[in-house]
């Protein structure tokens, strides 16, 4: 016997698409987030000197905006993914998508607020 | 078994039996998206220490510098390569490539990702 567990949902295909996108970006992005905090930072940890240092860098602060916006936008739509395998009402895909909206909003405020209270640190 | 979604079919995610190797590549990515979203919250927290100063960000770095707090990283090492190598896989059959190939990219997927959480293993714990 077969699972009957499948891929199948009632995400449409743009939202799909854009999960694949960000999904992809991510990969790329990681590999750079990866290498510079965890590979050359001595114990696998940057010291707080080095993390303000390391956020000095325009770049820097471009290529982690967008790791973080595209790390929500690709968690958020995969939560949404899996909740609705569980097949909710529409009211509670209603609360949800509001849910999702919102938490990805506050969180994004938060993790640039965090860049630039960083980057103006040093 | 019907196909349609619902909520008896999350049970299922851990009943082993007669399950397909593709639907374990789906369960893997589902499992993995689960721990890395709780992840990247406690992250975010986490780097909130950062605007506390110095003192606050150091206390927190020797906390999880502690082997069960390494241990608990490597799972999140182990999540994200699985996920995303597995993820790469699904999108390139999303799109029709190499969907017979399906069961071997999983495979090879499996063995690189292996390789990579071991080299990592062995880096966070003093082997390389």
């Amino acid at each position: 016997m077969q699972s009957s567990i499948s891929p199948k949902n009632h995400e449409n295909a743009l939202l799909w698409f854009i999960k694949l996108l960000a999904g992809g970006l991510i990969f790329g992005l990681l590999v750079v987030h990866f290498i510079v905090n965890h590979l050359i930072a001595p114990g696998g940890l940057l010291t707080f000197n080095d993390v303000v240092q390391y956020f000095q860098n325009p770049f820097v602060l471009i290529m982690e905006g967008c790791f973080l916006t595209t790390v929500l936008v690709h968690a958020l739509l995969g939560l949404r993914s899996i909740a609705l395998d569980l097949n909710p009402s529409p009211k509670i895909i209603w609360y949800l998508n509001r849910g999702l909206v919102l938490f990805g909003s506050l969180a994004f405020v938060y993790g640039i607020w965090l860049l630039i209270k960083v980057s103006s640190m040093g | 078994m019907k196909s349609t979604p619902s909520s008896k079919n999350f049970y299922q995610w851990f009943d082993p039996r007669g399950r397909s190797i593709s639907s374990w590549g789906f369960i893997i990515n589902r499992i993995t998206a689960l721990g890395l979203s709780l992840y990247f919250i406690l992250h975010l927290i986490m780097l909130g220490q950062l605007t506390q100063g110095q003192q606050a960000y150091d206390g927190f770095i020797a906390l999880v510098k502690n082997p069960i707090f390494a241990v608990g990283e490597l799972l999140v090492i182990a999540a994200g390569v699985l996920h995303g190598i597995n993820g790469v896989r699904i999108g390139l059959t999303s799109f029709g490539i190499g969907v017979r190939y399906q069961v071997m990219m999983l495979i090879f997927g499996a063995v690189i990702s292996a390789g990579i959480i071991i080299f990592f293993g062995f880096r966070m714990f003093g082997g390389v």
